[in-house]
């Protein structure tokens, strides 16, 4: 699958590509939720590595508007469980992923993307 | 009898070599190759149960996804990732465990990530798979480049030349392998009826091309390339790639600004492994 944790770790790597390659803007996303169990002390973890500017992009990207702009000074139970239902419970299933900088189109297929390249494309 | 181990050279590219003799025959076995894969290691099983939670880990060269629903007795405490060049295997991956899992359909030798993105990073039974020295090393680079450079833990695990008694293989050995490891073809046999099952009678490949009797077929076989490796080899390629990086190796020491320590390394049921830790001050 790729959710919105994966998303958030991706970056492209055509060859040349090195600047403004993340986050990866997202195409014609068939999206699908589906419950994950919570575990409140995961997300908790996970925040402080987060790149919390391409989280909320890419959730508005897909029609949830329910992250503030800025990273929130006080993390609840109620945020947590925000937090958790964006990276872990919005499924795209189909759709592509685009580099912001190059251009170049992963395809997502199945839930799952296609981040191999064509030999000339290899850095 | 089994078949058994034979030496091979790479005479091709080495990427349209693992190309044939690797991705290709994973395609094919997948789903027979998976219900024979299920138990972890032990020491694969306690580097995942101590890390902290809240990390989030890329398991490169994922296979069926063994490894993703690990720690059993925590499994969301952690987040692994996992990424193969098979297609196949990674749709037997996506449901590891019964819980859907991320996979990524990759190759070990890219980095498809922003730099440092991993808190741990493993790759287990997938470097043996390349074709040269310089390719098993950038894969270990990839590896090191994927975790944070403040606090990111690396496992490898790749096959040895010494096998245990345990192993069904037994590996062609002489003064020259013992030293720099050996090209080897291991012979993967797919029952009749698996072939049936997976579906892969019908795929192009040479064993095959006429199947009109069942009867009296042999059972197709498959051979997938793997470097054994020799002792000591996995700890060079380790070394070769924190230099190439311009990385310390060794404990955290005055004067130096960042670095990777070997945590352990040693010999586990036929292979090399190697924990490996990253530090900066």
């Amino acid at each position: 699958m790729v959710r919105l944790i994966t998303h958030n770790l991706l970056a492209c790597h055509a060859k040349g590509c090195t600047t403004n390659n993340f986050p990866l803007r997202l195409q014609d996303a068939a999206v699908e939720l589906r419950d994950a169990e919570f575990n409140a002390e995961f997300v908790r973890g996970f925040l402080p590595r987060l790149e919390w500017k391409a989280l909320v992009g890419a959730a508005r990207e897909l029609g949830d508007k329910s992250l503030p702009e800025e990273m929130p000074e006080m993390v609840d139970e109620e945020f947590l469980q925000k937090l958790h239902h964006v990276l872990l419970e919005i499924h795209i299933d189909e759709g592509a992923m685009v580099c912001p900088n190059c251009g170049h189109v992963y395809p997502i297929a199945n839930g799952i993307p296609n981040m191999l390249l064509a030999e000339h494309e290899i850095a | 009898m089994a078949p058994q181990v034979t030496a091979t050279i790479v005479d091709d590219d080495p990427q349209d070599y693992e190309s044939q003799h690797v991705h290709a025959v994973y395609d094919e076995i997948a789903p027979h190759f998976s219900s024979t894969r299920y138990k972890p290691w032990p020491i694969i099983a306690k580097f995942i149960a101590d890390l902290p939670t809240g990390w989030v880990g890329l398991d490169s060269g994922t296979g069926n996804g063994k490894y993703l629903p690990l720690p059993l007795e925590r499994p969301t405490d952690i987040w692994t990732i996992g990424l193969d060049r098979s297609r196949n295997l990674l749709k037997i991956a996506q449901t590891a465990g019964g819980v859907q899992r991320e996979v990524v359909w990759g190759d070990v030798l890219d980095k498809p990530w922003r730099d440092g993105a991993f808190d741990y990073a493993i790759s287990i039974a997938t470097i043996h798979h390349l074709a040269t020295h310089e390719r098993r090393m950038a894969a270990v680079q990839r590896l090191v480049r994927a975790v944070n450079p403040a606090h990111g833990r690396i496992l490898i695990y790749v096959w040895a030349i010494e096998q245990d008694d345990l192993s069904k293989r037994s590996i062609p050995q002489s003064e020259a392998t013992r030293a720099r490891g050996e090209d080897v073809f291991v012979p993967w046999v797919m029952s009749k009826e698996l072939q049936s099952k997976s579906g892969a009678k019908n795929a192009a490949s040479p064993e095959h091309s006429h199947t009109t009797s069942q009867a009296i077929d042999p059972p197709q076989v498959f051979n997938r390339y793997y470097h054994m490796f020799a002792r000591g080899e996995l700890t060079d390629l380790v070394r070769g790639a924190a230099k190439g990086l311009s990385i310390h190796l060794g404990s955290p020491e005055d004067g130096v600004m960042e670095g990777i320590e070997i945590v352990q390394d040693g010999w586990e049921r036929s292979n090399y492994y190697v924990e490996l830790r990253r530090w900066r001050k």
